[in-house]
This record gives structure tokens, sequence and C-alpha cells, in this order.
């Protein structure tokens, strides 16, 4: 007889999914799925508004990463009113853009994963979690919300609001930047910078702790997607797409990100509202590539600062030139951070960051326009289509977490047949089949999207539906 | 672990601050801001942010509770949190005080935010402050998608900020700030 484990929701990341597990009649592996359970459409609901509202309105669709919409959203926009950002306008939105990848890392390894990573996956949920944290290890706790605090602060006095800014619009953005902010932002990287390296210095003397996890966790062979500079580092904000396979070889290069439509197909199923992306030319579901962090560090051949490209040298020696595991998206994004509170510094001191000219103006020129930049979770994309009174006819958003949807699943199933067995329901198991999703952080508030959370359920049940066995946290 | 609240005429009269006679108040308004009266919080510091009577407050407004608020708990000697209350009526006012029970862990953070209980637990672990923690609410009339709020809620925000102010006057009067 054939039983299915249920998860639902999955705690620790943001918006509503499950886990399903489906097991044979000896109690043993032989599908899953990780099923987002929401819908929102924001697609549908942009058509019919005008296309300037575009960016405050996709600020808007998320709570955890409001500036990459902004940013996505007010690049597409560029395009149909064909102006281009000045300098120091675009140099602004980078260090907005990096201040929303710091404080997000930061909230992803500090607050959500590093209760598993301190306290091990068989501990007590009763102190695997920031409290727990706070007890055990103060100062870790305490350089989590510091570095958050640093992020949000960034987005606080350029954008004006730690939640949905309005600060970059079509064009650049709306002020430039006094010399007051600039010197404040720089006064908090000496501690940011040292926050990070104390992260990385323990993660690297404690990951032979986790090499079990690190061979189960989403470990197998995919293509990697992200985007770089030309001359090859991460670029966070502009830029052209490289896709890398598992062994690191250029499946494209120099692509410009408008053109992604050519490269990536969307694929939905029945069981979830998330889209699936796949790379075309490997075909659906076998053309399975991941993004963020773990992408980033994989695809691009330096990450553009000292600090970074010197911990990069270090990550490549001990996990390979790429890193299929996605477990070592924790370690990935520790660099990501660093070269993101780096890069703020590096563009903070430039000659021009304070200059007033930061936003051109024009009208609507063109019907259709794409935006793309690298969100905390992966590559973004804003596709817009206007009539001539610039009113949007069509909407697609392509979401970090719904490149990554394929992986995803084939992690959950690598980690419910390496860890599940249906005969024993154990907390410590399930949560690893958790855990495997947090590695990629996913926001499904955006990808689909909504807000909530509620306990953690776990079913065990029969073919029929009929119910086997329950577990509640 | 639930908390243990108490109505704004019930409170203890040993709510000591730490003793040193300063009264730090920080004032958090949180919500929605596009779902109606899930922004009440929002509209509540901005009035109060010009309000004679909290004058000393630090008043800021959050989408929702996070865990880097803990470094503001802990430099304040009073909190309170404003946010709306579906179980409430609507435009009915309530404050409780929040007392994490004892032994209490908090709430884990299963999301991207953080219940009050589980911000004075951290404040208390990491800066080892224990501030006095309100939680102001009123019973929201709509939460539909829209800015702006209801007549109900609108006609009851003067008594909201009624009650905020009365806090921290009785708390100042308490501790001689």
């Amino acid at each position: 007889m054939n039983r299915e484990i249920i998860i639902d929701p999955v705690t620790r990341i943001e918006g509503h999914s499950k886990i399903t597990i489906q097991l044979d009649a000896r109690g043993e592996v032989v599908d899953a799925h990780f099923h987002v359970t929401q819908f929102r459409g924001f697609e549908r609901i942009t058509q019919g508004r005008p296309v300037h509202e575009m960016p405050s309105i996709m600020a808007r669709i998320c709570g955890i990463c409001p500036v990459s919409h902004l940013i996505a959203s007010s690049k597409a926009v560029d395009q149909i009113m064909a102006v281009e950002p000045s300098p120091t306008g675009a140099d602004l939105r980078r260090i907005l853009n990096l201040a929303q990848i710091v404080q997000s890392n930061a909230l992803s390894f500090f607050h959500l994963s590093s209760p598993d990573l301190l306290f091990g996956f068989d501990a007590d949920p009763a102190v695997r979690n920031i409290v727990g944290l706070a007890r055990e290890n103060p100062k870790f706790a305490l350089d989590g919300i510091a570095l958050r605090r640093f992020g949000q602060e960034i987005i606080e006095w350029l954008g004006g609001k730690r939640i949905h800014p309005s600060w970059i619009v079509p064009g650049g953005v709306a002020q430039p930047m006094s010399a007051e902010t600039r010197d404040r932002i720089l006064a908090g990287i000496p501690e940011a910078i040292a926050i990070v390296e104390r992260a990385l210095t323990w993660y690297k003397a404690e990951m032979i702790r986790w090499e079990e996890e690190a061979t189960q966790f989403g470990n197998f062979r995919s293509a990697f997607m992200g985007l770089v500079d030309r001359h090859g580092n991460v670029d966070h904000y502009d830029g052209w797409l490289r896709v890398v396979d598992a062994d690191g070889a250029h499946l494209a290069d120099k692509v410009d990100p408008r053109t992604f439509g050519d490269y990536i197909g969307e694929a939905v199923e029945p069981w979830s509202y998330l889209k699936s992306t796949y790379w075309k030319a490997m075909g659906y579901p076998d053309g399975v590539y991941r993004v963020g962090p773990l992408a980033r560090v994989n695809v691009a051949d330096h990450m553009g600062t000292p600090r970074a490209d010197e911990e990069l040298q270090k990550f490549r020696w001990r996990v390979g030139r790429v890193a299929n595991s996605s477990f070592h998206y924790h370690y990935a994004r520790l660099i990501d951070t660093l070269c993101a509170v780096e890069k703020i510094e590096e563009l903070l001191r430039g000659p021009d960051i304070l200059s007033t000219h930061v936003r051109a103006h024009a009208e609507v020129n063109r019907h259709e326009g794409i935006g793309v930049s690298e969100a905390p979770r992966g590559t973004l994309m804003h596709h817009y289509k206007v009539d001539d009174d610039g009113i949007v006819e069509w909407a697609n958003l392509v979401i970090a977490t719904g490149h990554n949807n394929l992986a995803m699943n084939r992690s959950v199933l690598q980690v419910a047949r390496h860890y599940v067995k249906g005969n024993d329901l154990q907390e410590s198991m399930l949560n690893r089949v958790e855990a495997v999703i947090r590695c990629y952080d996913p926001c499904l508030s955006c990808s689909t999207h909504a807000l909530g959370e509620m306990a953690l359920r776990i079913q065990l049940l029969g073919p029929e539906g009929n119910l086997l066995d329950e577990l509640v946290r | 672990m639930p908390a243990e609240n108490a109505l704004v005429e019930d409170a203890p009269a040993e709510d000591a601050p730490g003793g040193d006679g300063s009264a730090g108040v920080l004032i958090v308004g949180y919500g929605n801001k596009l779902r109606g009266d899930d922004a009440l919080g929002w509209h509540a510091v901005e009035r109060l942010a010009d309000d004679s009577r909290v004058a000393e407050a630090e008043v800021v407004w959050r989408h929702q509770l996070t865990p880097e608020l803990a470094f503001d708990f802990g430099r304040a000697d009073l909190v309170i949190l404003i946010d709306a209350d579906a179980t409430l009526e609507a435009g009915a006012v309530s404050a409780l005080r929040v007392t994490p029970a004892p032994g209490s862990e908090g709430g884990p953070l299963m999301s991207h935010h953080i219940d009050p209980e589980s911000l004075m637990v951290l404040a208390r672990e990491l800066y080892g402050a224990e501030p006095v923690v309100w939680i102001v609410s009123m019973g929201p009339a709509s939460m539909d998608v829209g800015e702006g709020l209801s007549p109900e809620v609108e006609r009851a925000m003067p008594e909201l900020a009624n009650v905020v102010a009365r806090l921290v006057a009785e708390f100042g009067a308490r501790h001689g700030a």
C-alpha cells in the first residue's frame, strides 16, 4: 500500500507551502514535491495600470525584497521610456540593491538557518530557534541583528523607509544622496565587514560537522545562472546573463538579459502555484538550473572585491570550482554578503556619488521593456508590454524562487530518500527535509504571492487519503 | 507561549524600568498600509509623532515585527505596540500588558517576522533589558485591499491616542520621568 507524508506548512521561509512525500508499501520514499499553496496573480492585477506606477506597485508585492522588485521594475520602465540613468543614478540604485542583499542574507543566515547549523538538525525544536541562539551564542545573535540593521538602515536613509521604499524611479533615483548619509553608511562598513568575516571564520571551522548534509542536501548536477560584468565579476545590478553547467563550462555567456525568453521556458504543474522555469536547450523538466548566492559564486570568475575574492578562492579550494550541493548556499551567502558590503563602500567612495544629476525624465517611447537584476535569492526579471498611452497590457514576473523550483523539488526528493523512513516519523528527519528548502531561502510572497505562517503539521496518509499518522510541532 | 495579558486598569505596580529613573519610550505602529484598517498602527504613529503628550517618545512604523527590533527594545524602558486586532469589535480599543510566561522561550522565528514575547526575550538575553511592553489594539472594520481607514476606526483613533498617552503618562509618573 502506498502512503504519503505531508509537511504543512514548511516553517522559517516566507509564505505558504507544504511538502508531500510519497511512500511505497515498504515505507520507502518513491516521490516528493514542494507545493506552493497560495495564489495572488500580480501579473493580472497590474493590467490596465499606467506604466509609471509599476515600480511603486511592484515594490509592494513583497515585504521581504521590495528593493529588488523596485529595481527590476524601474529598469523595465527605463526601457519603455528609452532613458538611461546617469552614472550616479545607477550607482545609487546599486547601493540600495546591495543593502537589500546584505539585510536579506543576514536574516536568512543568522536568524533562519543558523539555529539548525549551531544546534544540529537533531536538536530539540524548542531550543533550535533564534531565542535559543541568543542564549547559546549571544555574540552570534547580536551580530545577526547588527548586520541586518545595517542593511535596513541604508535602505531607510536612502529610500525613506525600510519596507516598500519608492526612492528608485524610472530614469534613476528621486533624490541625490547627502554627504551626511554617505558618511553615516561609511561609518558602519568596518563593523559590517567584521561581522561577516567572523561568521565566515565560524562557518569554515564548523563545516566538517555538516558533511553528511552537504552530500545529501540537493547535491546533484545542474546548471547555474547569474549576472556578471564585462570582467566576469558578479554583478548584482546589471551586466550579462551567464549560465554554466555542473563543471563550470559556459552553456551561455554575454547574453543580453532582455533576451531571456529565448533561453528560459516557464512550465506549470497542477500541484503548485509556483511556476517552474527551465533552460530551454535542455528541455522540461531536465533543464534544471539554480540561481541565488550559490549560482553567483559558481558562474562568476571573481566576486570583484578583495576580501570576497579571497574567500571565494578558499570556497573553491574546499568545495570545488562549482559547488553542486545546495547546502553550500549558506557558505556562498556569506561570501555574497561580504562582497555586497565591500561594493557599497567602493561605490560610496566614488568621486561623483554626491552628484545631483540622478534622474532622467521621459515619456513612453517603446511598447515593451524588460528589467533584470540580482535579488538576494537570485536573478529577477520583470517584463512589461504597454499601449501607446503607457497603459500596461501584459506583465510577466520571473522570480528567483521560480528559477529554483525544479531544483528545490529535486532536492526534497534527494533528502527524503536519504533521511525519511515512513514507518518511523521523527521531527529531526523531517526538519532536514524542510532545511534543504531553507538553503534556497525561498520567498513565496512575491513568487505566487502571500504572507503567513502556521504551526508545522505532518500527516501520513494512505492511498485513499486516510490519515495513518500525524506529527504536529 | 501565550502571553499573560492584563487590561490597562489592572497594570501591576511593580513595573520597574531598570531602576535608573530614565523612561525611554518606544512606540511602534505596525501593519500593512495597503490593507485598510490593518494600517491603523501606521495612521496612529503618524498622528502621535506630532502629539505633545508623547513628545519624548521615539515613534516608528514597521510593516511587521522583525528580530532587529530587539535592539530598540533593548534601549527602551516602555514599549507600546499599536496593531489591529480582528478579535475586537470595529473601533474598540484594548490595551494589554505583554508578559512572557516564566521560563518562556518566546516563539520560534518561523518566517521573517517575530512575536512581541520573543522580542522581549531577545532584548533580555542580548541586551539585559526588560522593558514594560503593552499592545494597544483596535478592532478593524475592514482589512480589504485599499488605503485609508474605515469610518468606525477613524472615529476611534483619538481614543487610541488617548490610551497611548495615558500609558506613557502613567509610566512616567510611576518612574519619575
